[in-house]
């Protein structure tokens, strides 16, 4: 706490930068795999390259409140982008790369960007394919040069040119402190980013925090789970997701921790391996994809091997817990669990990087309780957190000690809550934003007068643990025409816990009954596809055969008799089903860059479905269309089948505490 | 014996000739008289129906066959036999109709045998792994890493290529061939047998690596389309005789290739 007297003068990022320059100045700051090799680069380093890149943002006419979108993958060259344009009062504006060129149009010119800094070619293309919508963005710096070469450079500059500018304008034009001047100019309370959201409904909203607090959001949580200089993370998620943000920058900034890129998207287990992440955060899609390959691979595995496996995780299930919650646990258990670490949790844990790791978290979406204390039992402090862009990301998190698989933990350091009659969950922190770029309308209808936010989801405080449970979004929960509640994110994770269904879709609000549509997931299908000799050519081709469909089918009824034992869920059991014949995708606007489904968007899109679910029709047929990475357009038309379901009577109302 | 100073020829300059070539296997005419040239710098396409003999003439260009007539002028210096292993000193690499890769060998191995020739130490020196092998083997081992990054294939550098599928397979082979550093590579249907994000994604790489290396590229291939945006001028053979020469604007519009493609009424 003796820090904090230091910390006070201490309100932006570039500072920050200046500090560990100074504190920690030979300590690791970033690394990059670059032809296999880590390369990396010291907090002294890092000061010297976002100086050079600074001032050449600067020479080419950013000047104080100025936005710089960043495009591309976490690379190190774009971090530092982030805080040479912070250091010179520009605000950065990190942008999707995987959006679409129209996507891309929309947040440029709403955020009226003067320059772009992308990662490569593809990117280079997508933003000159859109320039004549931009008439703001005076230049586009690249990182990546290959495929580069004999593009038109009038308004395209290498991002090493850029910091060459900057070296030289240094040399011949400001006195040996002038960049430190511009950075002690910069202020708490001016904006730090811009980061827009994703969106469930309508365009994207332009978040924007200031540095304040983004500061005290990150100080908040290096404190929470003790994190120091020591710490590895690797930075993987999406750099315009405010996770990303806060992780991969803030939290790195504030605690001077180092901050590990991938080499590419495809290496990232491999890398997350060879560095051994002593923190690590992650959607529970990362948690769900690396369970669901290790039973796949398991059940490849030799006799021995699988046999051992089995034991031992037994072994953890019953024990592993408690030994991580720190509870009495006898000597025996204790043994047998060590020679399990040695023969199977460990070398477990190393192939998923996670040996060194201290505390790993999950947030964004509801993760299986399976998933959840599988992690745990091998030891891996896996915890829940509850975020929002708007919050700087911490509302809630669980402390440890406190694992609940169906909460999100309390209330945050700073943060306070409150819950509004119709469920919805409010919050106020020191964190919270400072309103949405260029749209007051917007930010009066969330942020009050007084600084409380509405979340948008609903919840409650859980008697029991005092932690807070998020059911759904407060929008979305609706009511069946007999008046059953009907929370359709609720049945879509019951169901998405089975590693068949990678999605679901519920409908049912205002509707006789529930129906879902599923999406099967390719691997773990796939491969019981291959054990089970059923022959299929095409995605399509096994989502339609008819032993999925059963096997499915067995899911969505256990679904249904686990409602059935849930007092008021037991109206809302699933009548219906059908098998989608694609997956869906970001690109076709079904799900949002986070990947959460927009169910209203998706009843919409497959009406015909849709209908075929209420009318009673048993096969229906369905054109789409649909988009490629490059804009292109297809089609792709189905003959899809759908399912009746029995519902299961309401069990007697049990005596369940929440 | 060593390869003439590559210096000595320009971008735009004659690279390759084919001057008058013929080939025959027994009685069989797979080549008859066929003269085209290959600039530096350029890729030059060899396209044709089945059997026309496109392959044979890659075969005769790097030293596989020896044609009974004609003669081949690679980077001025004439000759009318030339073994494989000429033709690879001489800088010239290229990869296969089938894939020939060594199946059991991880991605970087295979791409590592690329370098073999460009090896200088001697087995014993190699066998120690000491001092200036371990320096040479250093610096093969970067340019390798430089291939693997730019045909981006980090993610299966450890993996056997026997695992991986088809399109990246054509993938690795074209990075053992692109670690030989060659002056004039040959591909030999590099996008036969893909599904179209493949084919893009081939076509990228082709581009790429004659922009970036500045590498010469004959290649054959069956996809008109893909011909047409890939290469700057087309030979076009059938039943072993050049019918067309030119850029693909021009080839297209040749009366004898529509035929040839087409077929003509009888």
């Amino acid at each position: 706490m003796a820090q904090n007297a230091v910390d006070k003068t201490v309100d932006t990022f570039p500072k920050f930068l200046l500090v560990n320059a100074e504190v920690r100045g030979d300590r690791p700051a970033i690394r990059e795999k670059d032809l296999g090799i880590w390369q990396t680069w010291t907090w002294r380093q890092v000061k010297e390259e976002v100086k050079a890149l600074a001032l050449g943002l600067k020479e080419l006419g950013i000047e104080r409140g100025d936005k710089v979108a960043i495009i591309g993958s976490n690379k190190p060259r774009l971090y530092w982008s982030m805080c040479a344009t912070q250091s010179i009062g520009g605000i950065p504006v990190p942008v999707y790369q995987d959006a679409v060129a129209d996507e891309m149009a929309f947040v440029l010119t709403h955020a009226g960007a003067k320059i772009a800094i992308v990662e490569n070619q593809e990117q280079v293309d997508k933003v000159l394919s859109i320039s004549d919508q931009l008439p703001s963005i005076s230049h586009v710096i690249y990182d990546e040069p290959r495929g580069l070469r004999d593009y038109d450079h009038t308004r395209l500059k290498w991002i090493n040119e850029v910091q060459d500018i900057g070296r030289e304008a240094m040399a011949s034009k400001y006195s040996g402190d002038a960049w430190e001047k511009m950075i002690a100019e910069g202020k708490g309370s001016d904006i730090a980013v811009i980061l827009y959201t994703s969106g469930t409904t309508g365009k994207p909203k332009g978040v924007m925090l200031t540095n304040d607090s983004v500061v005290v959001s990150s100080q908040n949580a290096n404190a929470f789970d003790n994190l120091t200089e020591k710490e590895e993370v690797i930075a993987y998620l999406p750099m315009a997701w405010v996770g990303d943000h806060i992780f991969s920058y803030a939290q790195s900034y504030v605690a001077g921790y180092t901050v590990n890129c991938p080499e590419s998207p495809e290496t990232i287990i491999e890398d997350r391996r060879e560095i051994g992440t002593s923190y690590a955060f992650a959607p529970p899609r990362v948690y769900e994809n690396l369970l669901t390959l290790t039973m796949v691979r398991m059940e490849d595995a030799g006799r021995v091997k699988r046999a051992m496996f089995q034991y031992f995780l037994k072994h953890a299930r019953e024990w592993g817990e408690k030994i991580l919650n720190k509870e009495p646990v006898p000597i025996a258990a204790r043994l047998k669990y060590w020679l399990g670490e040695l023969l199977v949790y460990g070398p477990m844990k190393n192939r998923y990087g996670f040996t060194n790791i201290r505390v790993a978290y999950t947030a964004g979406e509801a993760i299986g309780p399976e998933i959840f204390r599988y992690y745990r039992s091998l030891g891996i402090n896996l915890k829940q957190l509850y975020g929002q862009t708007e919050a700087a990301v911490y509302i809630t998190a669980q402390p440890d000690g406190e694992i609940y698989a169906d909460t999100v933990g309390k209330p945050s350091p700073d943060v306070e809550i409150k819950i509004e009659d119709n469920g919805e969950v409010l919050f106020r922190s020191p964190g919270v934003f400072a309103g949405y770029y260029k749209d007051p309308e917007k930010t009066a209808e969330t942020k009050t007068s007084d600084g409380w936010v509405k979340s948008g989801d609903a919840g409650f405080f859980d008697p029991k643990t005092g932690h807070l449970k998020i059911i759904d979004r407060a929008k979305d929960v609706g009511r069946l025409n007999d008046g059953t509640l009907f929370a359709p994110k609720y049945i879509e994770n019951k169901l998405k816990f089975y590693p068949n269904i990678k999605e679901a879709v519920a409908l049912g609000d205002k509707r006789d009954y529930v129906t879902v549509m599923l999406n099967i997931d390719l691997v773990s299908v796939g491969s019981w596809a291959e054990r089970n000799n059923v022959i299929y050519g095409s995605y399509q081709e096994l989502a339609a055969h008819p032993r999925v469909y059963q096997m499915l089918s067995e899911h969505v009824d256990e679904v249904n008799k686990s409602l059935s034992e849930e007092g008021p869920m037991a109206g809302a059991q699933i009548r219906r089903f059908l098998i989608l014949h694609k997956e869906l995708d970001a690109d076709d606007g079904e799900l949002t860059r986070t990947q959460k489904v927009r169910r209203g968007f998706i009843a919409e899109r497959y009406g015909p479905l849709a209908e075929g679910l209420y009318n009673g029709a048993q096969e229906v047929d369905i054109t789409t269309e649909l988009t490629f990475e490059d804009g292109r357009k297809g089609n792709i038309s189905a003959r899809v089948k759908i399912e009746d379901m029995n519902a299961h009577a309401p069990a007697a109302p049990m005596d369940k505490a929440a | 014996m060593r390869a003439p100073d590559e210096s000595t020829i320009k971008a735009g300059q004659t690279l390759l000739s084919v001057e008058g070539v013929s080939l025959s296997f027994g009685g069989v005419r797979a080549i008859t008289d066929v003269s085209f040239d290959i600039l530096k710098g350029e890729i030059r396409a060899i396209i044709g129906p089945n059997g026309a003999g496109k392959t044979s003439m890659l075969n005769v260009i790097n030293g596989f066959y020896h044609p009974q007539e004609g003669e081949i002028t690679f980077k001025g210096i004439k000759r009318k036999k030339m073994r494989p292993h000429d033709a690879a000193t001489g800088g010239i690499a290229r990869t296969f109709q089938n894939v020939a890769l060594f199946k059991g060998m991880t991605t970087l191995d295979n791409i590592m045998a690329g370098r073999t020739l460009r090896m200088k130490k001697n087995i014993f020196w190699q066998l120690l792994r000491f001092g200036p092998a371990e320096r040479e083997e250093i610096e093969h081992r970067h340019k390798v890493e430089e291939i693997i990054d730019f045909l981006e294939i980090q993610h299966i550098r450890r993996v056997p290529v026997g695992r991986l599928p088809y399109g990246l397979q054509k993938r690795v082979e074209l990075g053992r061939a692109l670690a030989m550093e060659p002056e004039l590579l040959l591909l030999d249907e590099p996008m036969a047998g893909m599904n179209l994000e493949e084919k893009e994604d081939m076509c990228r790489y082709v581009i790429d690596v004659n922009n970036h290396y500045g590498t010469t590229i004959a290649l054959i291939e069956h996809d008109m389309g893909v011909v047409m945006d890939l290469a700057n001028r087309v030979v076009v053979l059938d039943y072993g005789q050049k019918i067309a020469d030119g850029t693909p604007d021009e080839v297209k519009a040749n009366q004898a290739v529509i035929d040839a493609y087409l077929g003509v009424a009888h």
